[in-house]
């Protein structure tokens, strides 16, 4: 069977995709309705976000102005032990916000499942903290 | 609704309710089998599960697009759209060449109007190993 591919979210793309009047706002929704298209062929694939980038993007999940991006189907993933610990390392090694850090820590754990996409404002930063992980990074 | 049905897809609940839901018992034999021989899930459970988190995952994520582009028509992609970001979540070569996918996407489309972004990356890759 084919490996779910999993797609990370950073802070800007989940603004974009909840802002309607974000300039990337087409883009992201783009990207959005390729992983909808695939969903609907049985295409595995998970579109997740890191607990801490959601904190950044100020996604409240109970907020209405949280409508849209509540109903994307994208899962949320703790930032929990063996995470934290990953992620306090990147921190202390390049200097990167908590966010960003819990996406590289996010990256290594779920690298096993199958390909990874991170879609971000700041492919430096993500190209940083997934070293040494390959990823395809979306530059939004 | 589609709020209401995504919340429950969210939800961290692992506790399970035992169903009386009657579903075809040749479907239910080929599941078992396709759990056993071919490693297809942990068990028919988890198989049958998956396979409609799937579904309803589909179904209200592209009900969720459509209530948006009804709201906001501008916000609708088009083929060419969709082709591009299908390339660049794959990391596909011709990511970096969105002037290729617009032209295959206005090709495709012309003879296929339901074609989606994967048809457009698939013709676009094949025109492009023609080519050379």
């Amino acid at each position: 069977m084919t490996p779910p591919r999993v797609v990370i979210l950073d802070n800007e793309a989940v603004q974009a995709l909840s802002l309607a009047n974000h300039p990337k706002h087409g883009r992201v929704i783009a990207l959005a309705q390729v992983v909808a298209q695939r969903k609907g062929r049985a295409i595995p694939l998970d579109v997740v976000v890191p607990a801490a980038v959601r904190v950044e993007a100020g996604w409240d999940r109970r907020a209405p102005a949280a409508a849209l991006v509540n109903c994307l189907c994208v899962r949320d993933v703790p930032l929990a032990l063996a995470s934290a610990d990953v992620a306090a390392d990147l921190v202390a090694r390049l200097h990167v916000s908590v966010a960003d850090a819990h996406v590289g820590a996010t990256v290594r754990a779920v690298a096993d499942r199958g390909p990874v996409t991170v879609i971000t404002s700041d492919p430096d930063d993500m190209a940083a903290v997934a070293d040494p992980v390959p990823v395809t990074i979306v530059t939004i | 609704m589609i709020t209401r049905i995504g919340r429950l897809l969210d939800a961290q609940d692992e506790r399970t309710v035992g169903t009386s839901m009657r579903i075809p018992e040749a479907l239910r034999d080929a599941a078992a089998l396709a759990v056993e021989h071919l490693h297809a899930a942990a068990s028919t459970t988890a198989l049958t599960a998956d396979a409609l988190r799937g579904r309803l995952e589909a179904i209200v994520l592209q009900a969720a697009l459509d209530d948006h582009y009804h709201q906001n028509q501008k916000a609708q992609p088009t083929l060419a759209d969709l082709a591009v970001a299908a390339a660049e979540l794959d990391g596909h070569p011709l990511a970096t060449r969105p002037d290729v996918l617009r032209r295959a996407a206005a090709a495709v489309v012309r003879s296929h109007p339901d074609a989606n972004a994967d048809d457009v990356l698939l013709w676009a890759e094949a025109q492009a190993a023609v080519a050379g």
